[in-house]
């Protein structure tokens, strides 16, 4: 599991995360997981695998993953591991035929497009790929809007100029989306408080926020955003923690009597 | 006491393993199995699913697991819950790649959303909606009325003013989110990505 501050940061492993991170206490938290695998030269799919599984076990929301996805049965692996759905990339500019493939295999709405975007020096908007390796040629909104044509079920955007800044969202990079966006946007890139999440969520454009923000995990940071988003009337799901400990509590004093 | 013989329907299409683990989480140890005959012995049947109606029902076909499920359904009168798919699958029939026959226990036909049912809205209709569910429907037993549930789909049944249609959603237009009669069970959308209120749901399916 990594964290982007300002740059790419390790901060642990699958048993890490399980100790400091308490997932399955902030899982509870959360409406969505996006689960990547970033890392950037020779993937070890088995072992990703193994943590994604340990990861869903206790995490009753639609997981995303992904990384690296070139084939099938990379895709095949994944879904068999705990995910809902598979998010690519590089591949969105290269083949419109392995999106195909995927989407014709698993179903469309099993296919999250992951566009990272970067401005480059005259501050024009670019798709880049390869991990933010590979800048692609021509205009974001060109790209943006071929990817939204091809068969994938959401656009996850991302700004990497503000990842891991906690500085809050690009809502300028909203302006290359294409009128009439018939797919559902998630933004992402540079929450870094419950503020920038609601900014993020007021745009008619975005149909969902993320966040990479580790801060927001660690103790009870992200509750409380969720917290405060819901109580100052931001649409979001609810569901009662405590409601499952309730009815087990009800039917073992019933049994009793 | 858990009902010792839940099998899960595993026909190579949706994801297992979430339903599985939500199942293992309630306390239940579910078979898992591709196999007709373990089907027919099963005293409840939880059948999942993401991906092409078509292909999910030549796929149930040519192994024999349509009749295994009707069989266990219909003449042993055990207890069924589709899920997404799964759902659909126990409709009327299905338009999604070309018309096709279902397993025929909700008599109501599956159809993709119209533009005009959507108006702004998106399609697939994708995250967590509000369901509204009748007060004496079993499987939301100890929720309130009103509940958010996880759904992915393109697909949908629409009322056809029937006893068991216990609980309906809004995306643009008002589609069927839950069917309940005698021992039949479904929902449109996915309890094993519904937080505790899918938790809850599935528990009420398992104590049924």
């Amino acid at each position: 599991m990594l964290s982007r501050n300002f740059r790419l940061q390790k901060v642990g492993d699958i048993k890490w995360l399980q100790t400091n991170y308490n997932f399955s206490q902030i899982s509870f938290s959360i409406d969505e997981l996006v689960v990547l695998d970033v890392t950037r030269n020779e993937r070890d799919t088995g072992a990703f695998c193994e943590a994604l599984k340990i990861l869903s076990e206790g995490c009753f929301v639609p997981i995303a993953a992904g990384g690296g996805i070139r084939t099938i049965s990379h895709a095949h692996a994944l879904l068999h591991s705990g995910a809902d759905k598979v998010v690519v990339n590089t591949p969105l500019y290269e083949s419109k035929g392995f999106i195909g493939e995927l989407a014709r295999e698993f179903g469309q709405q099993c296919v999250v497009a992951s566009i990272d975007i970067r401005r480059v020096a005259d501050g024009a908007y670019r798709a880049w790929t390869e991990a933010g390796s590979r800048c692609v040629e021509g205009p974001a909104a060109y790209w943006i809007e071929r990817v939204t044509n091809t068969a994938v079920g959401e656009i996850y955007l991302n700004s990497i100029d503000r990842d891991g800044t906690g500085q809050g969202y690009d809502l300028q990079l909203l302006d290359q989306l294409p009128l009439d966006m018939p797919k559902p946007v998630i933004l992402a890139g540079g929450a870094g408080n419950a503020t920038h999440l609601a900014t993020g969520l007021a745009d008619a454009r975005v149909d969902a926020v993320a966040t990479a923000h580790l801060h927001n995990f660690v103790g009870d940071g992200l509750k409380r955003a969720r917290q405060s988003l819901i109580a100052g009337g931001v649409d979001l799901p609810v569901w009662d923690v405590q409601l499952l400990e309730q009815h087990r509590k009800a039917q073992d004093t019933a049994s009793f009597n | 006491m858990m009902d010792p013989r839940i099998v899960v329907v595993d026909y190579g299409m949706g994801n297992i393993w979430s339903v599985l683990s939500a199942l293992r989480y309630l306390g239940c140890n579910p078979i898992v199995t591709s196999e007709p005959d373990e089907v027919v012995r099963a005293q409840g049947l939880v059948l999942p699913g993401v991906g092409s109606f078509r292909k999910a029902m030549t796929t149930l076909r040519h192994t024999g697991l349509d009749k295994a499920i009707l069989e266990v359904v219909q003449n042993r009168g055990r207890k069924i819950l589709g899920i997404c798919l799964g759902m659909q699958l126990m409709g009327s029939h299905g338009s999604e790649d070309g018309d096709t026959l279902g397993l025929g226990l909700i008599p109501i036909p599956v159809d993709k959303f119209t533009f005009e049912e959507i108006g702004v809205n998106k399609i697939p209709h994708i995250g967590f909606n509000s369901v509204r569910s009748k007060p004496d429907a079993i499987i939301f037993r100890s929720l309130p009325e009103t509940a958010d549930f996880y759904f992915v789909h393109s697909y949908r049944m629409l009322s056809a003013g029937l006893s068991g249609e216990v609980a309906t959603c809004v995306h643009g237009t008002e589609f069927l989110a839950a069917y309940e009669k005698d021992n039949i069970f479904a929902v449109q959308f996915h309890p094993e990505k519904s937080q505790t209120n899918g938790l809850l749901l599935l528990k009420n399916f398992l104590a049924q």
